[in-house]
């Protein structure tokens, strides 16, 4: 399925004029969409309705998620504006969810409300364990981190029993999360990943953090080896992906 | 509202619900379990449980399908309660300190996403397409209701209207789909199940228009939370509304609201004592009492039976709550 079109319709979908007023239009993951796509497109059970439907209330919850993480850990904003931003960020989250549950009640697939529901409360198990840092070393760090970023995708492939996609779309996701770190990083923001390493100097961690990046990707390019043909459109764009990133490293090693 | 004797044969359902709440509410994560069951445990009137009984009495009750419908509902009201603490910066809830107090922000909001999760895990085991439908509309509209209240705070010109639509979607609904929901899974027919709807969205707007009221003119001790803390908060309610009809009081608040930035809990007494000057509480407890006797007039013609009897005494308790 066309994610161009995909993501203008989830576009329309959570469209709301007085909050787009005062938070910005939320951000979709386009890696996560596209991961949908080529999971559900071929699905040969499923009416086009319905795989519309599950990629776009799949979305819409990972919206609705990314958008909780976006209300401050302190609230300290005095000014009105920022106030209501802020409290703005909060409803949208919950409207995004409301709106998830209407899409899925009007198709009357009560079994994917309960396995998106099912995500959501294991996913706020594990964000709680990484808020309170429930972990000692940097793998137990990385696991949470790919737990939190992945389990909702993975929750629906294992609904609509198409598991192909499971691995790779783990390290992809995880690749997808140390490159922003690493961006972050570059940009002069303490990241998270970088907090868990703080004891490392900026070359040091670019080095670490290369280091991992490398592996990741050397993983993935032997998953996609192995994908069946129908998740052809993914494997190019993976392939895509991974050769814009050696000649990011590369760029920035020659700019030092 | 204290649980009045008239329901109190609803005690044994009641404490089966409770348990079944708090079953659903142990997350494996220590401080996500305990903030969940604080929040149950600080109490909360139970209000939307009991319609649900109580409907399900007025037809073939099955436990069961009640208990499912009624734990989905106050948890999504509990839900609610913990993001809108969030939103208020509220310290305080019930008397006692919220969880976005206690344990900040981010723990309130995977709290109340926790909840909702739960909530909507639970209600996805009835195969009834119309429970479904119903109850994610409301949902939908509960939260367009919040984002609504945020886009009308301070704004003095809102008419009439606009609150009673506010306060329709943020107590009316959830109290009017409880009546509605308890009256589909015990087989009413569609006739009877929309007059219970229309029940609860009277109860709910005359239940909402007291509670307006008393941030006026009940005591910070009972309220839990300053008086006059709404009016601060810029959210224009009833009182105001018909106090502005008021020359003088209208000047004032005006006049108080001019840097909203920088109004005090100090600046509301004054406000205050003005307001119970006009006629402003009076005409709000008529307006309150107009949805009474529709909420009483709309349930007339069940046949007589003790949930019926007990929805009539609610709604006659409600009309008479000052405090």
């Amino acid at each position: 399925m066309d994610t161009t079109y995909l993501k203008k319709l989830l576009q329309d979908s959570i469209h709301h004029k007085f909050l787009e007023k005062y938070i910005k239009q939320p951000n979709i993951d386009e890696e996560k969409l596209i991961i949908l796509s080529s999971l559900i497109s071929n699905n040969t059970g499923l009416t086009i309705i319905e795989k519309e439907h599950y990629i776009i209330t799949t979305m819409m919850v990972q919206i609705a998620l990314d958008t909780h993480e976006t209300v401050p850990v302190e609230t300290s904003e005095i000014e009105h504006q920022a106030v209501i931003t802020n409290q703005l960020k909060v409803l949208a989250g919950d409207y995004y969810s409301g709106l998830y549950y209407l899409l899925l009640s009007e198709i009357e697939d009560f079994d994917l409300i309960h396995c998106l529901a099912a995500a959501i409360k294991e996913i706020n198990e594990y964000k709680m364990k990484l808020y309170y840092r429930e972990f000692n070393t940097f793998d137990e760090y990385l696991f949470l981190t790919e737990k939190i970023d992945s389990l909702l995708i993975l929750s629906v492939a294992n609904y609509v029993n198409e598991h192909s996609l499971d691995n790779v779309s783990r390290e992809w996701l995880l690749m997808n999360k140390l490159m922003q770190e690493r961006e972050s990083r570059l940009n002069g923001i303490i990241a998270p990943i970088y907090e868990q390493m703080a004891d490392l100097d900026r070359s040091t961690f670019l080095t670490r953090i290369d280091t991992m990046i490398e592996n990741k990707k050397r993983t993935i390019e032997n998953l996609l080896v192995n994908l069946p043909e129908e998740h052809t459109a993914f494997k190019l764009h993976v392939h895509s992906k991974l050769s814009e990133v050696m000649y990011n490293n590369i760029s920035i090693a020659e700019e030092g | 509202m204290k649980l009045p004797k008239t329901y109190g044969y609803l005690k044994k359902d009641l404490n089966i619900i409770e348990k079944s709440l708090h079953q659903m509410i142990q997350a494996e994560h220590p401080t996500l379990r305990s903030a969940s069951t604080e929040l149950l445990n600080a109490g909360g009137k139970r209000i939307r449980p009991i319609f649900v009984l109580l409907s399900g009495h007025l037809g073939k009750f099955e436990l069961d399908k009640i208990k499912t419908v009624a734990v989905t509902l106050e948890l999504i009201h509990m839900a609610t309660l913990v993001h809108d603490d969030v939103v208020d910066d509220a310290e305080l809830r019930r008397g006692k300190p919220t969880i976005k107090k206690l344990y900040g922000n981010r723990v309130a909001m995977y709290t109340g996403d926790y909840i909702l999760a739960r909530a909507l895990e639970e209600i996805s085991t009835l195969r009834n397409a119309e429970v479904h439908k119903l109850f994610s509309k409301t949902i939908v509209e509960v939260c367009e209701g919040e984002i609504e209240q945020i886009e009308d705070k301070y704004n003095f010109d809102q008419s009439l209207r606009d609150y009673l639509r506010r306060i329709k979607r943020k107590t009316a609904l959830l109290i009017a789909m409880s009546c509605k929901l308890g009256a589909i899974v015990s087989g009413l027919s569609k006739r009877d199940a929309n007059r219970l709807y229309l029940y609860g969205y009277y109860v709910g707007m005359s239940y909402q228009i007291i509670d307006d009221i008393l941030d006026f003119t009940s005591t910070s001790k009972i309220l839990g939370k300053p008086a006059g803390n709404d009016l601060l908060q810029g959210n224009i309610t009833l009182p105001v509304l018909y106090g502005m009809q008021n020359e003088s009081f209208n000047k004032r608040l005006l006049e108080t609201f001019t840097d909203k930035d920088n109004v005090q809990p100090v600046d509301m007494e004054a406000l205050i004592n003005e307001l119970k000057q006009t006629d402003a509480i009076l005409n709000s407890y008529q307006l309150s009492d107009h949805y009474l006797q529709k909420a009483l007039t709309t349930i007339e013609n069940f046949p007589s039976s003790r949930a019926k009897q007990t929805l009539v005494d609610i709604a006659t308790f409600i009309g008479k709550r000052r405090s």
